[in-house]
Parts: C-alpha cells; structure tokens; sequence
C-alpha cells in the first residue's frame, strides 16, 4: 500500500502507511547514503542494509563515505540493542530466575547487573531485560549523546561498556540455552554480526568473547549434516 | 550505569577462584592437619564477610559524602544566581534611574523652553536597556511614570525601525551645533553639549521678549558698551534665569551637580560669545544673532510641531479606527478566540484610558505583548487582543505593522508559517502548548501513545518491538529546564516485529497492543512508581490474541465494555473481549477493492456501533452486532482524487456525531454519522495527515502529519490555533501519532525519530 511509482526515486514515498502487510514492510527500492537528507540517515543505511542481506556482514558493517567513525559506532550498537530484544523475547519464555538464579556463562565468572545503585546479582532474565533497559537509557540519555549526528569523544568510552555487558547475553544464552541462542543467531546472524563489529572497533578485550563463531558455524554445519 | 559494576564483577569473580583456591589449599591441609591451624573454613569467610561488610561502609559513606557536596554545591550555585540575580536588579533600576533623570531633564527643558532638541539624543544611552527590558517581559515596572516614559522610548525605537526620526534627529541636532558653535563642547557630551546651548539660546529668547525686567544682579561688573552690557546682560541673565528657574523647578542634588555642570558650559559659552561679540559689531551681532535665532527657532518650531505631529500621529485615533476596520474585515469567527484570551482581556482592559500612566501601563502591557508576539505561537492571539491593543495602546502604528502580517495569519488554514517557537514565554491569558517532555528510550520510531485516564502516565508503542511505560513525574535531573527528559518505568517485551498500535483500557489497569506479528497482546499495566530495574514478572503478560494473519494496524478499545476492536491488513476487523474464552467475538471482512482497514474506532455516541476506515479511502459504520455495514460514509467522492487517497486514522467525536479523517492528501473531512454526507473539508497540512485526537471535551482536535508539524484545531471555527513543529523525519514519516490526556492539560506526539514528546 504504498506508493511506488517507476519514474525516478525522488518520487518513492518510502513510508508504512497503515494497512501495510507484513511482507511489505519496508518494501522500497534502496536509496543511495548520499541521497538521504535525513538527521537519521545512518540508521536509515544501517537498516536498510540489514533488510537487504542479514547475513552479508561485511557489508552491513562497512560505512559509507563521510561517516564520522563515532556516529556509526552509535548507530550500529543502537541497532544491536534493537535486534537483541527479539533473542530477550524467546529467553523470557525459557530462562527462569529458578534455573538461572544468577548471570553466567561458563562457571568461572558471575555477572552483577549495574543497572542498580549498588551490583546487584540478579538472575539472568534480569540482568539481560536490565542490560537491555539501561543501554537504552545510556544510549538516549541527554547527557552522554545529545545528538545523533556527533557523539561527543567522552562518551565514547561508554559504548565499549555497553558492549562489554550485552555481550553476556549472547554468552548466557550460548552456555544456557543453546537451541534458543541457535535459532535466533540463524534468522538473524546477531552474534556473529556483533563479534565481528566489537573487533574490528576494538570495543572489546578479546578476552571477553568466549562464544565461539567459527565453532558455531562448524556446529550448525555438522548439525545440518548429521 | 555506575562503575561500581567493574570492581564489583572482579571482586565477584574473584569470590570464585579465590574461594575455590582457599578451599584447595584447605583439602591439602587437611591432610597435614598441624601445620597451619590458624586457616579454616569459617574462619575465611568471617574474613571475607568482614571485609565485605568493610567495603560496603565505606562504600556508603563516601556516597554520603558525596551527597553531602553535591548538596553543597547545589546549595552554592543557588546562591551565586541569587546574587547575580540582585546584581542584575541593582544594575537595572541604576539604569532606570539614570533614564529617569534625562527624561526628568528633558522634560523640564521641553515645558520650560519649548522645544525638545535634548530628547533624541537621549536615547542612545538609553536604548540598549530599552531593549532588555523589551525582550524580557517580567521585568516590567510597575511604576506609572517610568514605565510611560520607557513606553514612549519604545515607541520612538519602533519609529526609528521607520526610519523616520533619523533624519529629524540627526538635522536638528546638526542644525543645532552649527548655528551655535558649540562643536567644540560636543566632545564632552552631546546631551550637555546641546543643553546649554539650547539652554541659553532658549534663555536668549524670553529674555529678548521679556525686555527690561528687572536685570538681575550680576556677577560680573565693568561692562563698558550699553550693547554689550545689554548683551552680556542678557546673556547672564538666562543664566540667572536658568539657574533660578531650574532652582526653582528641582532640587534634586543630581540636578543641581548637573546644572552646576551647565554653568560651566554656559561661561565658557559666553566666553566664547563674547569674543565673537568682540570681533564683530555689537548691534550688528546681536542683531544677526536674533535673526539668526529666529530662523532657528522657527525651523526648530517647524521641526518640532513635525515632531508633535508624529509623535501625536501614533496616538491620533483615525490610525486607531483603521486598525479596527482591518479588525471587522478579518471577520467575526476570532471571537471565538475571546474564550480563550479572556483573561488576556481583562488585563488589557484595566488600562483603558489614555491618560499618561495607564497608556504606560497599557504600553508595557503591549510591551509583554510585543516580547510575547516575537516569540509567539498562537495565531488567537492578535485577533483577540488586538481589539484591547487599540483601545490602550498608543504606538497602534508600528504595532499595525505587525499586526498586518499577523492579520493574514488567521485567515488562511495554509501551513507557510512555520516559524513559531515552541518555547514561547508562557503567558497566562494565552493557551499555548509548550513542549515540556521528551521521551528518549526507543530505538526505532515511535508508532503509537496512549496516556493512562488518570495518572500522568502515557504508554508508547515503537517499531523496536517494545511498549514503554512512561511516569511524567520522574524525570530525569537536567540542566536546562525548558525540556524535561523522561526515563521509562518497565519496558514490555513479547512481540516479535514492529508494535503498531495502542489501547488503553478506561481503567488505566490493561493496556492493549497489536504489532507486525499479528498478535494482539493484553498488558496489565505495573504500577507507574515501580522500580525501572525490578525482577521480570510473568504476569505482566495477561494474554495474547491470536485470530489475525497479518500486522494489526489499528486498536480501539470500548470506554466502558471490556470490548477490543482491531483491524489488521488481512483485510479484516475484528471485535475480541479479553478474558472471555474464546476472546474473538465477531470478525468483519469488507470488499476486497476495499483494501485493507487501517484504523478503527468505536462510535461514541452509538455503542452499537463501530466506524472502520481503508487504505481505499472509505469508511464504513458498522453495526457490532450484526456486523453489517450501516453506512457507507462518502469519503471516497469527497476526496479529490479518490485514487490512492487512503485514510490513515479515523476517530469519533466524544459527543456529537461527527466521524472525522484523516487522509493522505493532507485534508481532514468530517462526516455526519447519521447521514454519512461530508460536513467540512480542510486543507489541514503540508504533508500527509497522519494521526488524529480529539480532546475528551470535544472541543479541540490535535492532527498529526508526516511534514513534522502537529497543529491543534478549534472544533467549532474549524481554524488551526497552535502549530508545533516536533520530530525529524526518517525516511518519509515524522508524526505517527498525536494524543490527549483524558483528564489532565497534556498533549503528546510520538515521532519517527524514536521520541516522544508531551506539551503542556
């Protein structure tokens, strides 16, 4: 139900109006990075090229020309806390606070959720709705980003925590709950896409990614193949 | 989040290895039980514990300690503004006070000698305070003189705006020095300059009339010539006189310091007088002299009855009536505005006379005005208030100006004027809605809002597969308090897809939302004081409704059935009461050139009835038992092309019965329920209308479009009232939908640009 016309792409309307179908959501022709005129142009081309290929992650994760490196830093850990809510949708019917009373992954480390006063261990559907809550908070707040389109030096920093917390979702529900983590990483390539992301901004200490990818593709291959 | 979380997870994980290393170490010994007695199991953890417990005072203390500072500064910081604050106030009234004086001066000089040279160049010192006291409106003095006078000041400043007094100033005070010449004492200050120059020309002139009066004493003897005594006679006596007359007129040791002043420049004038009237021919000099001074006090005459006459031109009522033509021309329906300037009126009105102090008081009433008007956003405004100005106000001419432009405003509904600031100052006789707070906590645009009946609490549904709840009470500490920013209370997690669409109950207890999975989800709604980071109950989560096979658009929920209407791109709407099992009560297909539904509304007036409108641009009123189609509202004929004209939000008057639209070629059409013929049809915006929402009284209604403007309407005039211009767009969509409170003044718009933003 929206208007594409075939002259031209000054005339898309790239709207979902209501009424749209599911199918069609989001069913424009791409538009160039250079042709969007919109302060929320890097999200438009970050969505915009997940909706084309989810699995073509080089892309997805390549800026275009003249993006500032902070902006699409922002941008894509925007995105990534977005997606995330859909793997925290399937852990809240699985992931109860009487089997996981705590944040773990492997035995070795518990997690304490800082969205509190003071860390508070909370289980781990907890920790992740918590996580989820307070990047959200930090990622909107006034104070650390007051614009979209300029991220202050200072407030950088911040975006490597945040990495640094979320991943331990994708790492709790890898150890804990493999089928729910392996569905989701197949319909949306999330964690592989989120690993390649914090390394190749070094957002994270390698240390800290303990969920296997290349293991994962093996797995999922060997599965398929058994 | 606070970095305690660091020390904390390593302090954690060390809980782990190091207690598991302890209890290795403790196996061993076991073994060689002598060796080490002072290690044991309770006793490391009583080690441990304590110096947790350690920790955590310390901890707490430094929290307290930092409380403490940060109440201290904020203690500090509220002091410093409250001395800036009175330094500011101590700088201005010594400003006023100083303006004062000159006005005071000047005045004098004008009643005493008729002419009123001194005035403009008074106003240079004067201006920049003018224009602080100008912009901000709070600062009005009350008091009558001053006020008339910086009112009459402003009005002069508007002329110069004109253009028209420059010239006048700068001939008369050129023509001034010239004939007198006196630029050798303009260095020291033109206003003094010219003063006693004025002072003792003017001083030259009565005396001349006055003939032989009785010659005061003088102070200097020997003067030889009759002339020249006559001369010098006269020239000091309009200093005798000045300084008797000024002696007599004040005796404000500030004038006496500043005529003392003038009698400095008056010798040295006569000094300067009497070398000339020593080069030339005594009689001759006088005689040039007065004509010369009669020219001069001719033009000066001729400039300032020019002057009266402008000055008088702005209070001259003939301007007045034309004002008031214009007014009766603009039409009668701003008097619907009176309801709501009312209050406006009758401060306007208290100062209804024109007697010096009220049309001060009604000047710096205007003054308010003119600062309200530069930041204006209410186009009711000049109509209104318009017909008080003219009955108070004096500079009608420069505010005409204004007001013309003004005056083409009201009449067209055309969306050109963008230019309104949101954060107008708040003025009490004007309805304007201010943004007050910003929602930011989404992560993709906001599809949907709804406010809580009651509480200030409002609900929004965003394209990041989330619902938020919203407390307007707690607010996130700012800087700036023009916005306040909003942090959620509890997120709702459980669609899989972008939510589209919001109900909630009229109990404030269930909220409903529909979403791309084409699923319909029943929340009961947590407390709105809950703590954001509490543990996850389940039950938040009443129930879900399954029945649609493609993304719900529109959700629309009884006032006071427990009764839930949805419609969904599957073509089909559909009528569900939670809680009953089965939920799905009905479920109403149209044509299929119909297209889909996309909005829904259940029809105030008629419970039995609902009112569904399409991506065809029709709208149909269905009767819910039945499920047939009661009536076809024309909406298709009445839109211009009824090609690809879809309706994009359709609702219901609360009282009367009028179903109004919403339509993607920008109008909004109001349609009789009864007879399904088209009552109105407006231009309403300069893009598609996206979202539509009636006020509870009926009285107001807030459209939403996707050119990021949201405009509020008079039901009755049909007129727009405010514009706020609010979101950015992403992609082609800003405004995807406005709402109201249903008891409280708020308004809020939910944007694609992942904020939602509430007016009071």
């Amino acid at each position: 139900m929206k208007m594409k016309m075939a002259d031209g792409n000054s005339a898309v309307l790239r709207r979902n109006r209501p009424g749209t179908k599911a199918e069609d959501w989001c069913n424009w022709s791409d538009e160039a990075f250079e042709e969007m005129d919109s302060t929320l142009a890097v999200q438009q081309f970050i969505q915009q090229a997940i909706r084309k290929d989810f699995t073509n992650i080089e892309e997805i994760l390549t800026p275009p020309e003249g993006v500032e490196e902070g902006v699409w830093k922002y941008e894509h850990l925007r995105q990534f806390c977005m997606e995330l809510n859909g793997l925290c949708v399937k852990l809240q019917t699985e992931c109860h606070p009487e089997q996981c009373s705590q944040m773990t992954a492997t035995e070795q480390w518990i997690f304490l959720c800082a969205a509190h006063k003071t860390p508070k261990e909370c289980p781990a559907i907890d920790y992740t709705r918590h996580t989820l809550d307070g990047a959200a908070c930090l990622l909107n707040s006034n104070k650390y980003f007051p614009s979209r389109v300029c991220i202050k030096e200072s407030s950088v920093n911040k975006l490597g925590s945040v990495c640094r917390r979320v991943y331990r979702i994708f790492s709790h529900a890898y150890f804990h709950h493999r089928t729910l983590f392996d569905e989701y990483e197949n319909e949306t390539y999330l964690c592989r896409r989120f690993t390649k992301f914090v390394t190749k901004y070094n957002l994270m200490s390698k240390d800290n990614l303990i969920v296997p990818i290349l293991e994962d593709q093996n797995a999922i291959d060997g599965e398929s193949e058994a | 989040m606070n970095d305690g979380e660091g020390p904390g997870s390593q302090h954690a994980g060390q809980l782990g290895p190091v207690s598991g290393a302890m209890g290795m170490m403790t196996k061993q010994q076991a073994d060689d039980v002598g060796q080490r007695p002072q290690y044991s199991m309770p006793g490391i953890l009583h080690f441990l514990q304590t110096e947790w417990a350690r920790f955590e005072m310390e901890r707490s203390q430094w929290e307290v300690e930092r409380a403490e500072l940060q109440a201290r500064i904020a203690f500090l910081q509220g002091e410093r503004k409250g001395q800036e604050n009175l330094k500011q106030d101590l700088v201005r009234r010594i400003k006023m006070l100083e303006f004062a004086l000159k006005q005071e001066r000047a005045k004098y000089h004008k009643l005493k000698y008729g002419t009123e040279l001194n005035q403009e160049d008074l106003k240079p010192p004067s201006l920049e305070k003018k224009e602080e006291d100008a912009v901000d409106g709070e600062v009005m003095p009350s008091a009558g003189n001053v006020s008339w006078r910086q009112g009459r000041h402003l009005l002069r400043q508007y002329l110069q705006e004109i253009g028209y007094t420059d010239t006048i100033i700068d001939v008369r005070s050129a023509r001034v020095r010239s004939l007198l010449g006196l630029q050798a004492h303009a260095a020291e200050s033109e206003a003094e300059g010219a003063q006693p120059a004025i002072v003792q020309m003017n001083g030259e002139v009565p005396s001349k009339r006055a003939g032989d009066q009785g010659k005061a004493s003088d102070e200097d003897d020997g003067l030889a010539g009759e002339e020249e005594s006559e001369v010098k006679h006269v020239k000091k006596r309009p200093k005798m006189q000045n300084v008797d007359n000024i002696a007599m007129m004040e005796d404000d040791t500030e004038t006496e310091e500043a005529l003392a002043e003038f009698d400095f420049l008056v010798e040295e004038a006569e000094n300067g007088a009497g070398e000339a009237q020593s080069h030339g021919d005594g009689p001759e000099w006088v005689q040039n002299e007065k004509e010369e001074w009669d020219v001069d006090q001719r033009l000066i005459d001729r400039l300032k009855d020019q002057y009266k006459k402008e000055r008088k031109g702005m209070k001259s009522r003939p301007k007045r009536s034309a004002l008031q033509q214009m007014l009766a021309n603009l039409g009668s329906d701003d008097d619907v505005f009176s309801s709501q300037s009312s209050s406006y009126q009758g401060g306007a009105a208290s100062s209804p006379q024109r007697a010096a102090n009220s049309s001060g008081s009604g000047l710096s009433g205007s003054d308010s005005d003119e600062s309200g008007l530069q930041g204006g956003s209410s186009i009711a405004f000049p109509s209104d208030s318009r017909k008080q100005i003219i009955g108070t106000d004096p500079d009608d001419e420069s505010f005409g100006e204004e007001l013309g432009e003004l005056a083409d405003l009201t009449v067209n509904n055309e969306a050109d004027q963008n230019n309104y600031d949101i954060s107008s100052p708040k003025e009490a006789y004007r309805k304007t809605w201010n943004a007050k707070y910003t929602l930011r906590s989404h992560f993709d645009g906001v599809r949907s809002l709804a406010f809580h009946p009651v509480d200030p609490v409002l609900i929004t549904a965003s394209e990041d597969h989330t619902l938020k709840l919203w407390n307007l009470q707690k607010t996130v500490p700012a800087k700036k308090a023009t916005s306040l920013d909003v942090e959620p209370v509890y997120t709702f997690r459980a669609h899989i897809g972008p939510v589209l669409c919001l109900a909630v109950n009229s109990t404030g207890e269930q909220c409903f939302s529909g979403g791309q999975d084409s699923t319909i989800r029943c929340w009961n709604i947590p407390s709105s004081n809950i703590d954001p980071y509490d543990s996850f109950d389940q039950n938040v989560l009443n129930c879900t409704l399954e029945g649609h096979t493609n993304a719900v658009w529109g959700l629309s929920v009884h006032s006071s059935k427990m009764q839930l209407l949805s419609c969904s791109a599957d073509g089909t709407v559909r009528l569900w009461s939670p809680g009953q099992k089965p939920p799905l009560l009905q479920s109403y297909t149209a044509e299929e050139d119909d297209g889909a539904p996309t909005s829904v509304d259940f029809v105030r007036c008629d419970p039995s009835q609902m009112v569904a409108s399409y991506s065809s641009s029709n709208t149909y009123i269905y009767d819910i038992e039945t499920g047939k189609q009661v009536l076809c509202i024309n909406t298709k004929s009445a839109s211009e092309d009824g090609g690809n004209n879809q309706i994009n939000c359709v609702v219901n008057h609360p009282t009367l019965p009028v179903t109004i639209t919403a339509h993607e070629d920008r109008n909004i059409r109001f349609f009789d329920n009864t007879t399904g013929k088209l009552i109105h049809s407006m231009v309403a915006h300069l893009n598609a209308v996206s979202s539509l929402a009636v006020d509870p009284n009926g009285l107001y209604l807030l459209s939403g479009s996707h050119d990021c403007s949201i405009r509020l309407w008079n039901l009755d005039s049909k007129t727009c009232v405010q514009e706020i211009t609010a979101h950015r767009k992403k992609f082609e969509e800003s405004i995807h939908d406005v709402a109201f409170h249903p008891s409280k003044p708020y308004i809020a718009s939910a944007g694609a640009d992942a904020l939602a933003k509430v007016f009071v």
